[in-house]
C-alpha cells in the first residue's frame, strides 16, 4: 500500500504540475476595453489567428483574450459563460455547431456585442459575420487545377469530413470552376451529391473522379491517396480540401514514384505544402490568411464598440480576402507565415 | 396410503449422452406421494444429470417421464415447475438484495395496471414462509438471512409455484449442524404435506436419517434399491462403489520425525488478536476441526502465504519463515489444496495437462521457456499416479468430476514433492470412493515423511485420519486431542467454546 | 486453449477475393505494398494489447501513447536530439507509462478502465502542451525514415515495407513469450483465474504489469513507425481513437474479453482484415461514408460465423 499512496501522491502532483504549466490567457484589466476570441478548438491554425489579434490589440489598443475550448461543444458554452458572467465588452466566436448553438449565440447577443468568424451562425442575432468565402475560395482552387493541368485530365478530391458546410462549398466552388458552371451565390449555392462519381461537364477537359473522406485521421488520409493512385492509373491531379490533405497526397504520390506525373493543389498552408509549392511539385495552395481572420475580428470590435456600423454590409458578412499561393510568392508568404506563427505562440 | 396408487413421479429408460462421456443409461425411477427418495452414488454416477433433466435444465436424449401416470416432456425449467418439479440449486440462486417476499415471487409478482400489488405479495409471501418454519417478516432482506435460511426461502419459493416434487441437490452442503436439523424438520413436515422430495447427497448419516428410500446409481445406470429397513451406510456404500470396502479409514502408526513446521504466536488477519502455536512434525497427520467461521481456512492461508500475517513467528525445518505470497510458501515446501478447488485450487478452462504442471513449471524451465516433456512427464505421472480419470490430458479440467479435479489440485503439488502438505477440506463434494483414495494417499504420503495439516468439517474424517486434531474456535486453538482421546463429543465442546473437564 | 483462428482467416480470403475479382487492380504489387504496410501498423498495436486483454484487462490510452511517442519524437529531433538518444528515450516513456499502468492497477487496485481512460486524457495533453499543439516534421531525419518507414526491394515492383519487418520481429518474439515461456503460461493462467494463479505460486502483479508494459511499449513503437509514416505529426490527431482498432482486432482475433483467452496470429490476422476492408471500400469504389456502418457489418457477421462455426464442430466432436 505504501507503494500505491506513493503513486498517487505522484499522480496528483504533476496533474498540478500540468495544471500549473499552462499558459494563462491574458488578464483583463478594468481600464481598458476587453473584449474575447472565441476558437473552436486548439489547433496550429488558430494560433496564426492569434497572431493577427496581438496585432490589432497594439493597433487599436484593446485588451483580447484567446479562448480555444479543448472539449468541444460544452467547454464552448462553459468560455461563453464565463466571460458574459465577468462581462466582457464583446466577443467574436466560431461557433463549433451553429444550428444548434443559435439559441445560446442569441442569449448572449443580448449582452454583449456578438460576432461570429471563421464559421458562422447565420439564424441567430450576431452582428456580423468574418469569414472566408469558401465556394469563390473553391473556384480559386479550380483555377490552380487548370493551370497544373491546361491540357484536362482526371482530378481526385480528398478532405477529412463533407458534413461541414465550409468543405462543401470548397468542394462545389472547385467542380463548378472545373465543369465551367456559372458562379453560384454562396448562400444559395447547390451541392452535388457527396458520393457523386466522375463528374464531367460539356465543353470541359475534366472529369472529377471521386472525393474521399477520411475523418481527420491522417493515416486514413495517405492510404486513401494511395488506393487513388492503384484504383485510377490516369489520376493527373490530387486536390486537397484541408489543410492535412495535400502533405498526405505528396507523400503517397512520392512513395509510388509518380513525384511530377500526379499534380497536387490543396488548401490552408503546412509548411510541407509550401515546401513543396517552393520545389515545384505541388502547383499551389488557397490560404485563408488566418491572422487576417484574427486581426478583422478585433478591428471589427473595435468600431462596434466605439459605436460605428455603418461598415457592416447589408448582409452582415465581411468577406475576409484568400491569397492563392503559388511558386511566383511562396517565399515571401512563408516569411509571414513564420513570424504569424512566432507571434501567435506569445 | 393405497398401495398401487399411481406414483406422482414416473421415470422409464432415460438417457443422456455428453461428447465422450454416456451420462446416463436406461435409469429409472419411482416417487409415491409425501416420499423422501435418497439419490446416492459417487460422483460422475449420474446424479445430477438425472435431477438436471427432470427439473427441465437438460433434455434427455432417451426415456419418458410420467407425472401422476401422464406423460410429460420438459423443454425448459418453467415448464417442469408447471408441472409442479422445482429443483433447489446447491448455488442459491436468490437475489441478495431484494427481501422474501420479492424473491419468492420474482418473475410471478401478482399485479395490477403493471403495478406490484405489494399488500398481496406480503401476504401470500408470509404464508408460504410460515409453511417451511420461517417466521420472518417477509421484507426482510435475503442478505441478512444465514445461509441455512436462505435455503428454506429457497424451499418456500418452490412451494409457492405449487411444486409437488422438491429435488434437493447437495442442501445441506454449507448448513452448521442445528440449520441441517431445521431443514430436515422442513422436509418432514412437507412430507405430511404430501409434498416429495427428492434428497440428493453424499453424507450418508444424512441419508439414513431422513430418506423413506434410497436410490443408488453407478456409472449412470441404476445400481440399486435400498427400502427403509435396509438403509445402513455399508448396504449404500456396497452399492455406490460396486464391491465391499475394506476398513474405510487405513491408518497405520508411523513415528513423527523433526519438526517441519512451527507457528509461535502467529496472528492472521482475519482474527487478528488471537495467537496460534502450533508444531508439525514430518510424517504426521494433523486436523484442525471447528466450526465453520472459526478460523481454520484463513490458518491455512495464512501458512501459505496468501494472506501474510500481522504477528508472531514461523520456522519451516528450523529456519525463520515469513511467507508474504504463496510462492515463497511454495519454494519453503508447502503445498495447499485449497477449500474451494475452482475458485483458488485449479485455471478451470485450461487442461489437466497445464492445471498438473503449473506449479513445477518454473522448475521445469529451460531460460524462462517451457519444457514441454517436463511439462508431459509431470501430467502422466500425475495423471498415473492418483488415477485421474479423463479422456486424455488435454481436457479441459472444468469437465472433470470433483474427486478427478482434486487429484489434479493434488497432482500439481505432488509433482514438486513438498515437505508440508495443507489440505483445506480435502474431500469436500467428492464421492466415496475418491474420498478413499485421498485416504489412502494421505497415509502413504505421511509414511513417506511428508507432515500434512488438514482441515475438515467431517468430524468422521478427523477421528479416521488424524493423528492428533487441533480444534479452533474464535481464532484460537481451543484445545489440542490426540488420538487417543478424540471423540465427537471432545471435538464439540471444544469447537463451541467449552473447555474440557481436566 | 487454442482459439479458432479457422473463422477470420475465411473472413479475410473472402474479402480478398471478392475485391480481386471486382478489381483486379486489388492485386497490384503496390497495392499489396501498401496494403502490407498498413496491416503492420495496426498489428503491432494489436498484438500489444492482446497481452493486456489476456489477463483480462484493457488499454484505452493506446491512440494517446501513440500521439505522445510521435509529437516528442519530432520535438526532440527538432531541438536537435541525437536520434539515437530520442528514440531509446520515447521507448524508455512508453515502457514506463505501461509501469505506471501496471503499478496503479496492481498495487493502487484501480480498474485498468480507469487508469487508462486518465491515460488517454492525460498524455493526449502532455503531448499537445509540450509541443505547443504545432504540426511537426521529420525533415533532414532520412536514415531514421529509411528504417522505419523505408522499404526493402523485392522484386521491381514489389518491396517489402519496413513496417511489415517490425511487426515479423514483433510477432514472433510476442508468439514465442505467449506460447513457449512460462510466463506466457502464466499469463493465461492469471486471464483465466488469477486467485488460482496466485494459489498456484504465480506473482500475478508482476505478470499485469509486464502486459502493461509490453502494451504501452508497442504502442510507443507504433507511435515512431506511424510518425515516418505520415512524415508529420499533429498532437492533437496522431493516433486518435486508434486504441479501438487495436481493441478490434485483438477481439477479432479471438482475444476473450473476459481474459485467458487469445492468439497473436489472429490478432494480426483481425488487424489486416480491418485494413483490408479500408481498401477494398476505395477499391469498389464504395462512399467512404459507408465506410464505418460496412467495417461493423462485416466484424460483426465474421464474430457470428465465428460463433457458428466454433458451435458446429463441437456438435461434430459430440456426435
Amino acid at each position: 500500500m505504501k507503494v500505491a499512496r506513493y503513486l498517487l501522491a505522484f499522480a496528483c502532483a504533476s496533474a498540478l504540475l500540468l495544471g500549473w504549466g499552462c499558459k494563462k490567457p491574458t488578464d483583463s484589466k478594468n481600464n481598458t476595453v476587453t473584449v474575447a476570441y472565441v476558437t473552436n478548438g486548439v489547433d496550429p491554425f488558430w494560433d496564426l489567428c492569434a497572431a493577427g489579434v496581438r496585432i490589432a490589440e497594439k493597433e487599436f489598443n484593446i485588451k483580447c483574450e484567446v479562448h480555444m475550448p479543448t472539449k468541444g461543444l460544452v467547454d464552448q458554452k462553459r468560455i461563453m459563460e464565463t466571460l458574459l458572467a465577468k462581462g466582457i465588452d464583446g466577443i467574436a466566436i466560431s461557433p463549433i455547431d451553429a444550428e444548434n448553438q443559435t439559441a445560446f449565440i442569441n442569449e448572449a447577443a443580448k449582452q454583449t456585442k456578438l460576432i461570429t468568424h471563421d464559421a458562422d451562425a447565420p439564424d441567430s442575432d450576431r452582428m456580423l459575420y468574418i469569414g472566408t468565402n469558401n465556394y469563390k475560395a473553391g473556384r480559386a482552387l479550380g483555377e490552380l487545377v487548370k493551370a497544373a493541368l491546361p491540357e484536362g485530365g482526371e482530378v481526385m478530391i480528398f478532405v477529412g469530413r463533407l458534413e461541414q458546410l465550409n468543405a462543401r462549398q470548397r468542394r462545389q466552388g472547385v467542380i463548378d470552376e472545373l465543369l465551367g458552371r456559372p458562379e453560384q451565390e454562396l448562400s444559395t449555392a447547390k451541392f452535388d451529391p457527396v458520393d457523386a462519381k466522375n463528374l464531367k461537364a460539356e465543353g470541359s477537359k475534366y472529369i472529377i473522379l471521386d472525393t474521399r473522406t477520411d475523418n481527420f485521421d491522417k493515416a486514413k488520409a495517405k492510404s486513401n491517396a494511395e488506393d487513388t493512385i492503384t484504383k485510377y492509373e490516369n489520376v493527373a491531379c490530387m486536390v486537397g480540401l484541408f489543410a492535412y490533405n495535400p502533405p498526405a497526397c505528396l507523400d503517397a504520390i512520392r512513395e509510388a514514384n509518380r513525384t511530377g506525373k500526379i499534380k497536387v493543389c490543396g488548401f490552408d498552408e503546412p509548411d510541407a505544402m509550401l515546401q513543396a509549392i517552393k520545389d515545384g511539385t505541388a502547383q499551389g495552395t488557397i490560404s485563408q490568411q488566418p491572422w487576417k481572420y484574427g486581426y478583422e475580428s478585433v478591428k471589427a470590435m473595435k468600431r462596434i464598440l466605439d459605436g460605428d456600423t455603418a461598415f457592416i454590409p447589408e448582409n452582415k458578412f465581411m468577406e475576409v480576402p484568400f491569397l492563392v499561393v503559388t511558386k511566383e510568392n511562396v517565399d515571401e508568404f512563408w516569411a509571414t507565415k513564420k513570424e504569424m506563427a512566432e507571434l501567435g505562440k506569445q | 396410503m393405497a398401495a398401487p396408487a399411481t406414483p406422482l413421479l414416473e421415470v422409464r429408460g432415460l438417457g443422456k449422452r455428453f461428447p465422450g462421456v454416456r451420462a446416463l443409461h436406461n435409469a429409472h425411477l419411482k416417487l409415491a406421494h409425501g416420499e423422501v427418495l435418497a439419490v446416492i452414488g459417487e460422483n460422475g454416477a449420474g446424479k445430477s444429470t438425472l435431477m438436471k433433466i427432470l427439473a427441465g435444465v437438460q433434455p434427455a436424449d432417451a426415456g419418458e417421464i410420467f407425472i401422476d401416470g401422464q406423460p410429460v416432456q420438459f423443454q425448459s425449467v418453467r415448464e417442469a415447475l408447471a408441472q409442479g418439479v422445482a429443483l433447489i440449486h446447491q448455488e442459491l440462486n436468490l437475489a441478495a438484495n431484494l427481501d422474501l417476499a420479492a424473491n419468492i415471487f420474482l418473475g410471478r409478482e401478482p399485479h395490477q395496471f403493471g403495478f406490484i400489488d405489494q399488500a398481496k405479495l406480503h401476504a401470500e409471501a408470509t404464508e408460504h414462509l410460515q409453511r417451511v418454519g420461517l417466521d420472518l417478516p417477509a421484507n426482510t432482506l435475503v442478505s441478512d438471512l444465514p445461509i441455512g435460511r436462505q435455503q428454506l426461502v429457497e424451499i418456500a419459493k418452490a412451494l409457492s409455484c405449487q411444486a409437488r416434487v422438491l429435488i434437493m441437490d447437495e442442501p445441506t452442503s454449507s448448513l452448521s449442524q442445528h440449520e441441517t436439523e431445521t431443514l430436515f424438520e422442513v422436509v418432514r413436515d412437507l412430507r405430511t404435506q404430501g409434498i416429495s422430495v427428492i434428497y440428493i447427497s453424499h453424507r450418508l448419516g444424512e441419508v439414513t436419517e431422513l430418506a423413506d428410500r434410497v436410490l443408488v446409481l453407478r456409472d449412470g445406470e441404476n445400481a440399486g434399491e435400498l427400502s427403509r429397513k435396509e438403509i445402513d451406510h455399508n448396504a449404500m456404500v456396497r452399492l455406490m462403489v460396486g464391491r465391499d470396502l475394506e476398513q474405510f479409514y487405513d491408518r497405520k502408526q508411523h513415528d513423527p520425525g523433526d519438526i517441519m513446521l512451527e507457528l509461535d504466536a502467529v496472528r492472521t488477519p482475519a482474527h487478528p488478536h488471537a495467537e496460534i502455536s502450533l508444531q508439525l512434525r514430518a510424517g504426521e497427520i494433523v486436523g484442525i476441526a471447528g466450526l465453520v467461521g472459526s478460523g481454520r481456512t484463513e490458518l491455512l492461508q495464512t501458512i501459505f502465504g496468501v494472506t501474510p500475517a500481522v504477528g508472531g513467528q514461523m520456522q519451516m525445518a528450523g529456519e525463520p519463515f515469513a511467507p508474504r505470497n504463496p510462492r515463497e510458501a511454495i519454494r519453503a515446501g508447502l503445498a495447499l489444496a485449497p477449500e474451494d478447488r475452482k475458485q483458488h485450487g485449479l485455471i478451470l478452462q485450461m487442461a489437466v495437462r497445464e492445471n498438473a504442471s503449473l506449479a513445477s513449471l518454473s522448475r521445469d524451465q529451460k531460460n524462462g521457456f517451457l519444457n514441454f516433456n517436463a511439462e508431459e512427464k509431470v501430467a502422466a505421472e500425475a495423471a498415473e499416479q492418483l488415477a485421474i480419470k479423463t479422456p486424455d490430458l488435454d481436457q479441459a479440467t472444468v469437465n472433470l468430476s470433483g474427486g478427478n479435479q482434486q487429484k489434479v489440485v493434488l497432482g500439481k503439488w505432488l509433482a514438486l514433492r513438498p515437505r508440508v502438505l495443507l489440505l483445506d477440506e480435502p474431500t469436500r463434494g467428492i464421492d466415496v470412493g475418491a474420498k478413499r483414495e485421498m485416504y489412502r494417499l494421505m497415509e502413504q504420503l505421511a509414511a513417506d515423511g511428508v507432515a500434512i495439516l488438514f482441515v475438515s468439517s467431517e468430524l468422521e474424517e478427523v477421528l479416521g485420519m488424524a493423528d492428533r486434531a487441533l480444534v479452533m474456535h474464535e481464532g484460537r486453538i481451543a484445545g489440542e486431542l490426540p488420538r487417543d482421546q478424540l471423540s465427537e463429543q471432545a471435538v464439540m465442546q471444544l469447537a463451541t467454546g467449552t473447555p474440557l473437564a481436566a | 486453449m487454442k482459439k479458432n483462428i479457422l473463422g477470420i482467416l475465411g473472413l479475410l480470403i473472402a474479402i480478398f477475393v471478392i475485391t480481386a475479382v471486382l478489381n483486379p487492380k486489388f492485386v497490384s504489387a503496390y497495392n499489396m505494398q501498401n496494403l502490407v504496410k498498413w496491416s503492420s501498423l495496426y498489428s503491432i498495436m494489436g498484438v500489444g494489447v492482446a497481452f493486456v486483454i489476456i489477463t483480462g484487462g484493457i488499454d484505452l490510452s493506446i491512440g494517446s501513447v501513440i500521439g505522445l511517442t510521435a509529437s516528442l519524437l519530432a520535438f526532440t529531433l527538432g531541438k536537435n536530439w541525437d536520434p539515437v538518444v530520442a528514440i531509446c528515450a520515447m521507448l524508455g516513456l512508453s515502457a514506463l507509462i505501461g509501469l505506471i499502468h501496471g503499478l496503479l492497477i496492481t498495487k493502487a487496485k484501480l480498474q485498468p478502465f480507469v487508469v487508462t481512460l486518465c491515460g488517454l486524457l492525460i498524455y493526449r495533453g502532455m503531448a499537445r502542451w509540450t509541443t505547443d499543439n504545432q504540426s511537426m516534421g521529420f525533415k533532414g531525419h532520412d536514415q531514421l525514415n529509411e528504417i522505419f518507414s523505408g522499404k526493402i526491394p523485392i522484386t521491381d515492383t514489389f518491396a517489402l515495407p519496413m513496417p511489415f519487418v517490425f511487426l515479423v520481429v514483433i510477432a514472433v518474439a510476442a508468439a514465442l513469450f505467449l506460447n513457449r515461456t512460462i510466463w506466457g503460461r502464466y499469463l493465461l493462467a492469471l486471464g483465466n483465474n488469477e486467485e488460482g494463479a496466485r494459489y498456484s505460486g504465480i506473482q500475478t502483479d508482476n505478470l499485469k504489469i509486464a502486459a502493461y508494459v509490453i502494451c504501452s511499449l508497442l504502442a510507443g513503437i507504433s507511435g515512431l513507425l506511424f510518425a515516418f509514416e505520415l512524415d508529420s505529426v499533429q498532437p492533437a490527431q496522431t493516433g486518435e481513437f486508434y486504441e479501438l482498432y487495436a481493441i478490434a482486432a485483438a477481439v477479432l482475433g479471438g482475444c476473450s474479453l473476459r481474459g485467458g483467452e487469445g492468439g497473436i496470429l489472429g490478432v494480426i490476422i483481425a488487424a489486416a482484415v480491418i485494413r483490408l476492408i479500408y481498401n477494398s471500400i476505395n477499391m469498389l469504389g464504395i462512399s467512404t461514408h459507408l465506410e464505418y456502418a460496412i467495417l461493423g457489418i462485416v466484424i460483426l457477421a465474421g464474430v457470428v460465423a465465428d460463433e457458428l462455426l466454433k458451435r458446429y464442430t463441437a456438435k461434430r466432436a459430440a456426435q
